[in-house]
């Protein structure tokens, strides 16, 4: 079923399906991108999560969702969207629930499910076209455990793991994995990228996947305060500027057919984005690491340039 | 043997003012341990550290139950039933309070029996540091009270700090604010007895299959009743007559905390706000102020 777009914030549903007074940190990017999912998927899901910030969410004995929910090793999510898939199959063939009382299946993990350690789960998953959502928030490290490197780290971040120093005077020195198109590469029906600082692009992306059954992914780049070294008051305005510098482009794949939904008129330089984050503090100071920055804003207008997006 | 406890809540630095606090203490020859007790623990959630400091080898290991002098960085804690701040403090022993209010009026409202010494810890961080990050007045405030020296606590914040901060300059500002703190607060006399625990009864959980022991929880959407308004430093107040109703700050609390009221307003549940003021930035007409929770007590 085709779901009309939303316009403006006014159209945002005004229920809150996801409740205040969790566990997570005042300015987390992740919660603000999972209040919005789960106002546009409402409250009949069943939320699968890998061990990440999010598995705190739900604390015996208090717990912040309207829905079911379910944790699993980090691993193993979409293993587990699986079984509960089945098992509501299960019951609404043997008549024990009536169809209309069926329940979307979404898998939510952080990067280092998404991007390393479940990855093989979720290609099965794909491979075997199991109908859910995948929501991943990507805070770009594994957080939950103090912030070390994870495939979805940047070039040039410092974490844990990737202290800068004398000998590795840059943080991290691999760039990211693109996550977009490994599950791109296996074809599932519906795929995007979100972000917390667009909530009515991100609203409109899960009406256009409603429509579709099996895979529906979705990657949320969203601000961490403590790990990425920045003000709380500040992921709204970060999330934007890694839009507006085109770090973190905003787009879709139906079928297999790349649509980007929000293009900067004029892209702001990327270090507009890198400045002020504890992260990447050391490519600008002490002194300037100039090799570095150029890199990294190389890699973004590359992107942008295949796309033909960037002249 | 001194033993310390530190509570305070993610991102206040406890961990951080234990560390300041056994250095000092080793700068200073005695024998010293300082730990935080890992968990799952976030920004704004409470959080433990410890400290050992004694004339002798330490043999003792793990979380201290007993401490002669805890440290109270965030004065709402002192409310907090999962932080327990005061639990087993011994007879006599030291309670340091981050608060804006005197001794005298915290003994009387929380009714007690310790030496108290209250210091405002977060205004001295905000006039110096720009931050209410408490770390080095915390560190600073028990290192004086325990008679470390001004020497090893300025080398100690010194050392401790270079690992953490980028540039010389915040260095050099944490270190005023240490001897600042070290001229506002006296050392005391620490001697304590044992207090008689509470009669708790011991409680002894059987093994149970996955299905029985492993926590299920039937209530739906009852985390409000977690407060997190009290990790509060600042609260957004709305000005009406500039709020246009555009929803900004709406769309934009990762909590889902503002609502409309029935003029259409926007309005807070400060119960459960977390006062990460990203209304404040977002919105667009300026009319959301961001006052200190203090002077709103
Ligand atoms: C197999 C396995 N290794 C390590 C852990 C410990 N662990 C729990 S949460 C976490 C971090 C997860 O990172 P991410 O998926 O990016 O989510 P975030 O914490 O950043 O939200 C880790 C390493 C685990 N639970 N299971
Ligand atoms: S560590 Fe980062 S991702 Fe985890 S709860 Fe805090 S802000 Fe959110
Ligand atoms: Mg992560």
């Amino acid at each position: 079923m085709k779901e009309e777009p939303i316009k403006s914030f006014r159209d945002i549903p005004g229920e809150e399906v996801l409740c205040s007074g969790t566990p997570a940190c005042a300015g987390c990017g992740g919660l603000l991108t999972l209040r919005h999912c789960l106002k546009a998927l409402g409250d009949r899901v069943v939320i699968v999560n890998a061990a990440s910030c999010f598995t705190l969410l739900a604390i015996y004995p208090l717990n912040p969702f309207k829905n079911s929910w379910l944790y699993t090793a980090m691993a193993s999510a979409p293993a587990g969207a699986q079984g509960v898939r089945d098992a509501l199959d299960v019951l609404i063939e043997k008549g024990k629930l009536d169809s209309e009382e069926d329940l979307k299946v979404v898998v939510l993990t952080g990067d280092g499910s998404a991007y390393d350690m479940g990855l093989s789960s979720t290609s099965g998953a794909l491979y075997r076209n199991l109908d859910f959502y995948y929501i991943c928030y990507d805070n770009e490290a594994y957080g939950n455990t103090g912030f070390q490197e994870s495939g979805a780290t940047p070039l040039g971040s410092k974490t844990a793991t990737t202290p800068p120093g004398e000998r590795h005077p840059i943080g991290s020195e691999l760039p990211k994995k693109d996550l977009f198109e490994i599950w791109k590469s296996h074809r599932p029906p519906y795929l995007a990228t979100i972000s917390p600082a667009y909530p009515i692009d991100l609203i409109n992306k899960f009406k256009r996947a409603g429509q579709y059954r099996g895979p529906k992914l979705f990657i949320s780049l969203v601000p961490c305060p403590p790990g990425w070294g920045t003000d709380p008051s500040r992921s709204v305005d970060l999330a934007k500027l890694a839009v507006e510098t085109g770090v973190w482009a905003l787009k879709e794949a139906v079928r297999g057919e790349v649509g980007h939904t929000v293009v900067p008129k004029r892209f702001k330089p990327v270090e507009e984005y890198l400045r002020g984050q504890g992260r990447f503090a050391h490519l600008f100071r002490p002194v300037r690491q100039e090799e570095t920055l150029r890199e990294i804003q190389e890699r973004v207008d590359e992107y942008w340039r295949l796309h033909k997006l960037l002249l | 043997m001194l033993s310390l406890r530190f509570h305070g809540r993610g991102g206040q630095g406890a961990k951080v003012a234990s560390r300041i606090l056994g250095t000092a203490a080793f700068l200073e020859g005695f024998y010293v341990q300082d730990f935080p007790l890992y968990g799952a623990e976030r920004r704004g959630a409470p959080i433990t550290a410890f400290a050992h400091i004694s004339e002798d080898p330490i043999m003792e290991r793990g979380v201290i139950s007993d401490p002669d002098m805890v440290v109270v960085m965030d004065e709402t804690l002192l409310q907090d039933t999962r932080a327990k701040p005061l639990s087993g403090l011994r007879k006599n022993g030291v309670i340091l309070i981050n608060t804006s209010r005197t001794p005298e009026e915290v003994t009387a409202d929380h009714g007690v029996e310790a030496q108290v010494v209250t210091l405002d810890m977060t205004k001295m961080s905000l006039t110096m540091l720009g931050e209410p990050i408490l770390s080095t007045p915390a560190g600073a405030a028990a290192a004086r009270i325990v008679g470390i020296g001004e020497e090893s606590l300025k080398e100690a914040v010194e050392n401790v700090l270079a690992g953490i901060l980028s540039e010389g300059e915040e260095l050099d500002e944490n270190v005023k604010l240490a001897l600042s703190v070290f001229l506002a607060v006296t050392p005391l006399d620490i001697t304590t007895v044992e207090a008689l625990p509470e009669a708790s009864p011991v409680i002894i959980v059987p093994f149970e299959p996955a299905h029985i022991s492993s926590p299920t929880i039937n209530a739906l959407g009852n985390s409000p009743l977690r407060k997190t308004g009290n990790w509060r430093v600042f609260r957004p107040v709305w000005n009406r007559e500039v709020c246009t109703k555009c929803m900004a700050c709406l769309a934009r609390c990762p909590d889902g905390c503002i609502s409309l009221d029935e003029e259409g307003f926007p309005c807070v549940d400060y119960e459960n706000c977390k006062g990460c003021l990203i209304c404040v930035r977002v919105c667009p007409a300026e009319g959301i102020e961001r006052v200190r929770e203090a002077q709103v007590l």
